[in-house]
């Protein structure tokens, strides 16, 4: 057992999962169905909104519920500019990626000096107040009628159609936020992010700027959500405020809360326990009941804080890693044998 | 001189509904306050009590054919004794960990309870049948003048004014409420002068549940629907009132309650009624950014 969690916590687990990136992009060609593609790339999908979401409460300590919000911006806007402007993919995602921060700017700036409780629920009601207002602006988003018509996203000339190209789509997305989120992890940022989720007030009086690092965490997260929301926009070629909604939010919350705060790898296992769970629920439970899926969510939230606060895959920074490699390498020296081995 | 007297009439009107709905919103938000105050902790899962407590009613009524009054009685109970247990499964194993663990676990046994309310209740909206409401419910409404105040009204109004009174007697005259101020205060010290303070965090969880209930309860006469989402608009909005009028303080989240019904009444009939719902998370907003003390709460001072 002890075995396998330092294997977990290793560095060799990063590999092993690098290889789980090779090899999952030739599965679509293992002649699987478009159904399962789908699903494949939903999963993809929910790991790069949850590794943003990860940036504020994994790595700064702050419960963000907010973020679906984000994901609904960078959504509209990338539905709306391709309609309206008839803009590519490789324009529109960036502008709503950028959206995004921008938002997360304009939010953090006033609310990130509050104590977690009241960032967590003024970022609930600023999600609220997104999809009220996609709901009631008719002139601009169609409200409830929802956004049809967005012209899928192209490349080189080539028209996305087909769902294993989607998926690959997905996966470079992945890649990028995966190489983002864990620069930003080693980097003096990451250290910075750490030391405020810790205690913040140490991390103050060691010469952290709180207010800086933590809206500079908020917008990262912000894009992050913006980009995915985008490439769903792109993907599914309709939006309609109802998928924005705040249990979203939850969804992704629950994401990373299994895989662990704080953890890339953990959160991109929960995606890929949950988001699967989630359809196999659809088939077992009839249609009008398919909401209570969240209770399982509830549950592993509730469950997991409990006994296993760390997640599946608790975070351990490189630092430890190493101190932990030192101790036991002078554990095993000669001097601490144990007394019996001399005679 | 008519129009004008119409128009004050009319607002006359609003402000009577906008009352009812602040009543239900404080009897909420005290749940709320209450256990910030001693505790420290957002429960979520306070609005799924609420729609709990409406639910719970129905069932007794329309399964068991229990008269409503006993129905009503049996529920705050089951509601109270429900709050401990909450405390006692979720959030007390959790005292010494990190807030975040703790508010995460508050808005995973909201999730769950609404969901468990949907599977067991399913997601058609229900009344309370007519024939096992007393009769008075059913009356017309009497007018003042011009303004109409229904038998419903009435009985939410007087029943939240008793239970805000009978609340403030326990706070302030009795000894285990004497034992929550302190608790509030200092969780520590009052250890060390001898409180139980699991067990006044209990009584506390017991108390906001009862009344979380009632509102509950309420609500599902006035509106005539109960429904296993019902919980989340209403603890939002009840949140709202607790934050505006400071949270952790009593007598806050009272007019807390009380102002944001009418905001929103007023709001949703003078300014747009899209943006009912946004006019409390606007509020909150606002509150939490510029006066986060709320309107008559204590500055929050981070403790090192």
């Amino acid at each position: 057992m002890q075995k396998i969690q330092n294997f977990i916590k290793s560095p060799k687990a990063k590999a092993v999962l690098i290889c789980l990136v090779l090899v999952l992009p030739w599965l679509p060609l293992g002649g699987s169905t478009n159904y399962v593609l789908r699903i494949l790339t939903t999963v993809v999908l929910y790991m790069c909104l949850a590794l943003g979401l990860n940036i504020v409460p994994g790595f700064n300590g702050l419960l963000d519920l907010g973020y679906v919000g984000f994901y609904g911006i960078g959504a509209y806007t990338a539905g709306l500019l391709s309609i309206h402007y008839n803009m590519p993919f490789w324009v529109v995602v960036p502008l709503a990626a950028m959206n995004g921060a921008l938002w997360g700017i304009l939010l953090g700036t006033p609310t990130l000096r509050l104590t977690g409780d009241y960032f967590a629920i003024v970022t609930f009601g600023f999600s609220e107040l997104v999809v009220l207002v996609i709901r009631n602006e008719l002139w601009l988003t169609r409200g409830p009628m929802g956004l049809p018509g967005i012209s899928p996203p192209s490349i080189f000339g080539h028209t996305f159609m087909y769902d294993w190209e989607y998926f690959y789509l997905a996966l470079f997305m992945l890649m990028i936020v995966i190489v983002v989120v864990s620069r930003l992890q080693d980097s003096r940022i990451g250290r910075a992010w750490f030391a405020i989720r810790e205690d913040d007030i140490a991390a103050q009086c060691s010469g952290v700027n709180l207010i800086k690092y933590k809206v500079t965490a908020f917008a990262i997260s912000a894009a992050i959500g913006g980009m995915g929301g985008a490439f769903y926009a792109k993907w599914f070629r309709f939006i309609h405020p109802d998928m924005f909604k705040f249990w979203e939010s939850i969804l992704i919350l629950c994401l990373v809360v299994l895989g662990g705060l704080g953890s890339i790898t953990g959160t991109m296992l929960g995606a890929l326990v949950l988001i699967p769970l989630s359809e196999i629920l659809r088939m077992v439970l009839p249609q009008s009941m398919f909401n209570a899926r969240y209770m399982i969510y509830g549950l592993v939230l509730v469950m997991m804080m409990r006994w296993r606060p760390d997640g599946l895959i608790p975070f351990v920074r490189d630092q430890e890693n190493k101190a932990l490699k030192i101790k036991n390498r002078i554990l095993n020296t000669k001097a601490f044998q144990p007394a019996a081995d001399k005679e | 001189m008519e129009s004008l007297l119409e128009q004050s009439s009319l607002i006359l009107q609003q402000l009577v509904n906008g009352i009812t709905l602040g009543g239900v919103y404080a009897l909420i938000a005290v749940g709320y306050t209450m256990v910030y105050g001693v505790i420290q902790l957002i429960n979520f899962a306070h609005g799924e009590i609420y729609m709990l407590g409406a639910f719970l009613t129905f069932t007794m009524v329309t399964t068991l054919h229990l008269p409503f009054f006993v129905a009503i009685l049996l529920t705050i109970m089951l509601c109270a004794c429900f709050g401990i247990i909450l405390d006692f499964v979720a959030y007390r194993p959790l005292r010494k960990a990190p807030r975040l663990a703790a508010l995460i676990t508050a808005i995973g046994m909201s999730l769950f309870l609404q969901n468990l309310a949907l599977l067991i209740w399913g997601s058609q909206i229900k009344s309370y049948p007519r024939e096992v409401l007393p009769a008075i419910f059913s009356k017309a409404a009497f007018s003042l003048g011009d303004v109409f105040i229904s038998w419903i009204q009435v009985f939410i109004l007087s029943v939240t004014v008793i239970a805000m009174f009978m609340l403030h007697i326990i706070i302030h005259k009795t000894k285990v409420g004497t034992a929550m101020r302190a608790v509030s205060q200092d969780k520590t010290t009052a250890a060390l002068m001898g409180i139980a303070v699991n067990r006044v965090i209990s009584f506390t969880f017991a108390i906001g549940s009862a009344m979380g209930a009632m509102a509950g309860i309420m609500v599902g006469l006035y509106y005539n629907a109960i429904f296993p989402h019902m919980g989340y608009m209403a603890g939002v909005k009840a949140f709202a009132a607790a934050v505006l009028g400071g949270i952790g303080s009593v007598p806050g989240a009272m007019l807390g309650g009380g102002v944001l019904g009418i905001a929103e009444v007023l709001g949703a009939g003078y300014l747009s009624s899209e943006y009912r719902d946004g006019i409390s998370y606007a509020v909150m907003i606002l509150v939490i950014l510029f006066k986060p003390a709320g309107l008559i709460g204590k500055p929050l001072t981070e403790k090192v």
